[in-house]
């Protein structure tokens, strides 16, 4: 424009001058917008943002050149080349994709701002001097160097500043809009103003006509559509990222919101944690009290004097304190179950139907029982048994203790033979007195009998007997004789008939109960009791305790026969039974039995091979049988002797 | 040894028994006498002759040995001869200890029994003489004044008559006199037998308070 002669004038359209400033800074706006979108982004997003971006860019910085040349008007047609054109498009978006890229990196070092700068300046450049090669026109084009390079290093300055402000402004702060608007059109002047510097340096010769192939002309109709284009693709551009960010604003806010939750929640969750974790110690320091308590109770229990036992409802063990395992030398596994019965009681005490009826009563129990010692030994225990029951009253458990009662038993049985001494002693003296009055009875006809003989000896002696008064002395003799015999039938039938009682009674009744009364007898003579009892046995009438006496007599002499043998297992066997017209029960002792010439005598009176017997057992035993109609007779067996009496249904009343 | 005058008292409950017994005595000519309880024989009571006692020790009522009891108590001191029908030891301790002369079980030898009686017989013949003598002792002892009998002790203890009557605050003259009528009143030919007199009346001998008045022989 400087070289004066021949050079064309042209002139601008200040309107389209002003349009292609909007432009510039239209689309420095989308290029400060797009690279904070750019930098938000990552990956396939963040590469299709750089390239949008970069396209929505180039085209505008691109249209605002086209726009730019087209408001400068020269006196010749000016038409352009296409392709030139559109190459410019190209170099125009790469320039724009390197500042994207710059720009959105997470850091910007004062290298890559230059590089940055040099090669967005260059490329900018590059696009504007291409399209000024790309007029056609009749006439050349020449350049102030001066200008040239001003432009050039002006588009490089403006680079550098666009991309720190676009580093700058990337973030989206509230200031953002403002900012951005601002330093968009500052960017835009500066674009600008490189644009008509560059336009400056050109001035145009008017030559030959120019090559027009390839060239098109624009017409302002494509001049504003150009405009038009560019300001769509520029807004589109915009709002995508404006939609982009709000979005992402919205995921921010979102993960802003969501870190606050997780914070809270952390909060709230390491305080439950602290909570929970003082929890811990405490049920564990009340565990260890506990377990501290348990071993102690479980200390109380194994050294307690006396087993200690749970039980099932139906009497199955499922506990045995210590003192059980060491008494019986059992192993816990011995000893559950029903172990603590069979593996421990005296085989006489393992009545099991009578336990597991007392476990299915329900009810409070004491038993005794012989349990096995380690050493064999065995001792008297005392069972106690308790019931624990549910709401409803079902037994759940039984709990209960065995306390050796052995010594207390021992003493028991010592006194219980004390007082059978003292007893028998009584009736011994009781005895003696019978016998006193016995021998009295008999012994004064015996005194006068022997008295009258006496006489009657020396009476005949003598040299003149007093025949009448020996004749009396003898008749005296018979009477008494008589009179003695009499005394002992008397004092037989005196001894019968005590009460003479007739009841309807059940014989088994009445043995049991003399088993009852003379238990201690049998057991500390070691003699072992086998019954037989009939069932259904017809009811006798009979006098209750004349038939005991007859009863205790029989086993008394039984157990008395006993006595002598140490050889022989002691054996009283009693059996009642049936028989033709009532009943039959039979005692049969395993002692030596009766001597075959005894047989006949033992049920005469003062009969006996006791040293201290009076011989009436039998004798008044009989009388009593006979009063009821029975009998009473020794039956021969090998071993032994057996004694039946018989009871008939109707009685005779025979007394 | 038959004593016609001497009577045997049998006490036994039993007829036959007494009968017999009589009949034996009575064979050796004694007088016997039957009673059936203790009651009957206090109240048939009784011929002052020698006589013994056969008891049965089993009476009714009353046992033989506390009848034994209650007639020494009664002071009626007549020989017991025991029959029991069953005795024993210290039964038999208890009697013999009482002064019973035999204690025999029924039935017992004839020979026993008729042993018993005699000595029991000429037991209490013996004891009714000495108490016969000694009742004639005590009739002369109560003949003599109570200055005879005042003086009577302190003889027989040996005193002379001077120191009698220096005692007594008497003269020695007086003491003679009296000692002379003493001597022939109790019949003593001897002082000797005056001192044995005064023993069988158990006179306390040479003492002057206490014999104011004579103590009865127990």
């Amino acid at each position: 424009m400087i070289s004066a002669n021949a050079a064309m004038t042209g002139s601008y359209d200040y309107s389209e001058v002003a349009r292609s400033v909007l432009i510039a800074i239209a689309a420095s706006y989308a290029a400060l917008d797009l690279a904070g979108r750019v930098t938000a982004a990552s990956g396939r997003v963040r590469l299709a943002w750089l390239m949008g971006g970069a396209t929505a860019m180039g085209i505008g910085i691109w249209a605002m050149h086209i726009k730019g040349m087209l408001a400068f008007h020269l006196p010749v047609p000016v038409e352009y080349h296409w392709p030139t054109f559109l190459a410019s498009l190209l170099v125009a978006i790469l320039a724009s994709a390197v500042a994207l890229y710059v720009a959105s990196r997470q850091e910007m070092r004062a290298v890559e701002a230059l590089t940055g700068s040099l090669i967005m300046g260059s490329g900018i450049a590059g696009m504007h001097y291409m399209g000024m090669a790309a007029m056609r026109l009749p006439a050349t084009t020449q350049f102030s160097r001066l200008l040239v390079t001003f432009s050039v290093l002006f588009a490089i300055l403006f680079s550098l500043v666009a991309l720190l402000m676009a580093f700058d402004l990337r973030e989206e702060t509230r200031w953002t809009v403002p900012r951005r608007l601002g330093s968009a059109t500052v960017m835009g002047l500066a674009v600008s103003a490189m644009h008509y510097t560059g336009m400056a340096a050109a001035s145009f010769i008017p030559a030959s006509p120019p090559d027009l192939s390839h060239a098109v002309s624009i017409s302002p109709l494509a001049n504003n559509g150009i405009a038009m284009v560019t300001l769509i693709v520029l807004v589109a551009a915009m709002v995508t990222s404006s939609v982009d960010r709000r979005a992402a604003a919205g995921v921010q806010q979102l993960n802003q919101e969501l870190e606050r939750r997780v914070a809270e929640r952390t909060l709230e969750l390491e305080a439950v944690n602290r909570a929970l974790r003082r929890e811990i110690a405490e049920r564990e320091q009340a565990e260890e009290a506990l377990r501290r308590s348990e071993d102690r109770l479980r200390l109380v229990i194994d050294t307690l004097p006396a087993m200690v036992w749970s039980k099932s409802p139906e009497g199955s063990a499922d506990f045995l304190n210590q003192r059980f395992r060491e008494y019986t030398g059992l192993s816990l596994e011995e000893g559950l179950g029903w172990g603590w019965m069979m593996n421990a009681f005296h085989p006489e005490d393992r009545a099991e139907e009578e336990w597991r009826a007392a476990f299915a009563a329900g009810e409070p129990f004491e038993k005794e029982a012989r349990l096995r010692q380690a050493d064999g030994a065995y001792r008297w225990f005392l069972l106690r048994g308790v019931p624990l029951r549910d709401e409803l009253g079902h037994v759940v458990k039984w709990y209960g203790t065995s306390t050796d009662i052995e010594d207390r038993r021992r003493a028991e049985e010592a006194l219980q033979e004390a007082q059978d001494k003292l007893a028998h002693v009584t009736r011994a003296v009781a005895m003696g007195e019978l016998a006193a009055a016995i021998a009295h009875e008999v012994n004064q006809p015996l005194t006068a009998i022997v008295t009258n003989a006496n006489f009657s000896l020396r009476q005949l002696k003598g040299s003149t007997a007093n025949l009448d008064e020996l004749r009396t002395a003898i008749t005296e003799i018979v009477n008494d004789g008589t009179r003695a015999s009499a005394v002992i039938s008397r004092i037989r039938g005196l001894l019968v008939k005590g009460s003479p009682r007739r009841t309807e009674l059940d014989i088994n009744e009445i043995i049991q109960e003399v088993i009852t009364l003379l238990r201690n007898e049998l057991s500390r003579n070691r003699v072992s009791l086998r019954t037989d009892f009939a069932s259904n046995l017809p009811r006798v009438p009979g006098d209750p305790v004349q038939l005991q006496q007859v009863l205790i007599n029989l086993i008394l002499n039984a157990i008395e026969a006993m006595r002598t043998s140490t050889d022989r297992t002691r054996e009283l066997r009693i059996r009642s039974a049936k028989n033709a017209d009532g009943i039959l029960v039979q005692v049969q002792d395993s002692g030596p039995g009766i001597k075959p010439e005894l047989a006949g005598g033992i049920f005469e009176p003062f009969f006996t091979t006791k040293a201290d017997g009076i011989g009436m057992g039998l004798s008044i035993a009989r009388s009593i049988i006979e009063s009821h109609g029975g009998q009473l007779s020794l039956v021969p067996v090998s071993q032994g002797a057996l004694l039946q009496f018989t009871l008939p249904v109707i009685s005779n009343d025979a007394s | 040894m038959t004593k016609p005058d001497s009577i045997v008292f049998v006490v036994d409950d039993d007829p036959s028994v007494r009968r017999a017994i009589k009949r034996l005595i009575a064979s050796e000519g004694l007088q016997v006498e039957l009673f059936g309880s203790a009651q009957e024989f206090l109240q048939g009571w009784r011929p002052d002759a020698p006589s013994c006692l056969v008891l049965d020790i089993k009476l009714p009522g009353i046992s033989g040995l506390d009848f034994q009891r209650q007639l020494a108590e009664a002071d009626i001191r007549i020989p017991i001869i025991f029959i029991t029908g069953h005795g024993d030891i210290p039964m038999t301790v208890r009697a013999m200890k009482a002064g019973a002369v035999e204690f025999l079980t029924k039935p017992f030898r004839d020979q026993d029994l008729l042993d018993a009686i005699e000595l029991a017989l000429e037991r209490d013949r013996t004891r009714r003489q000495e108490e016969s003598e000694i009742a004639e002792l005590r009739e002369r002892f109560e003949s003599l004044t109570p200055r005879e009998q005042e003086i009577l002790p302190l003889v027989v203890s040996g005193r002379p008559n001077k120191q009698i009557a220096a005692e007594l605050g008497t003269s020695e003259i007086t003491i003679k006199v009296h000692r002379g009528s003493v001597m022939r009143k109790m019949q003593a030919e001897y002082l000797a037998d005056l001192v044995r007199m005064a023993g069988r009346l158990r006179l306390p001998v040479g003492q002057l308070s206490s014999n104011r008045t004579s103590s009865s022989a127990q």
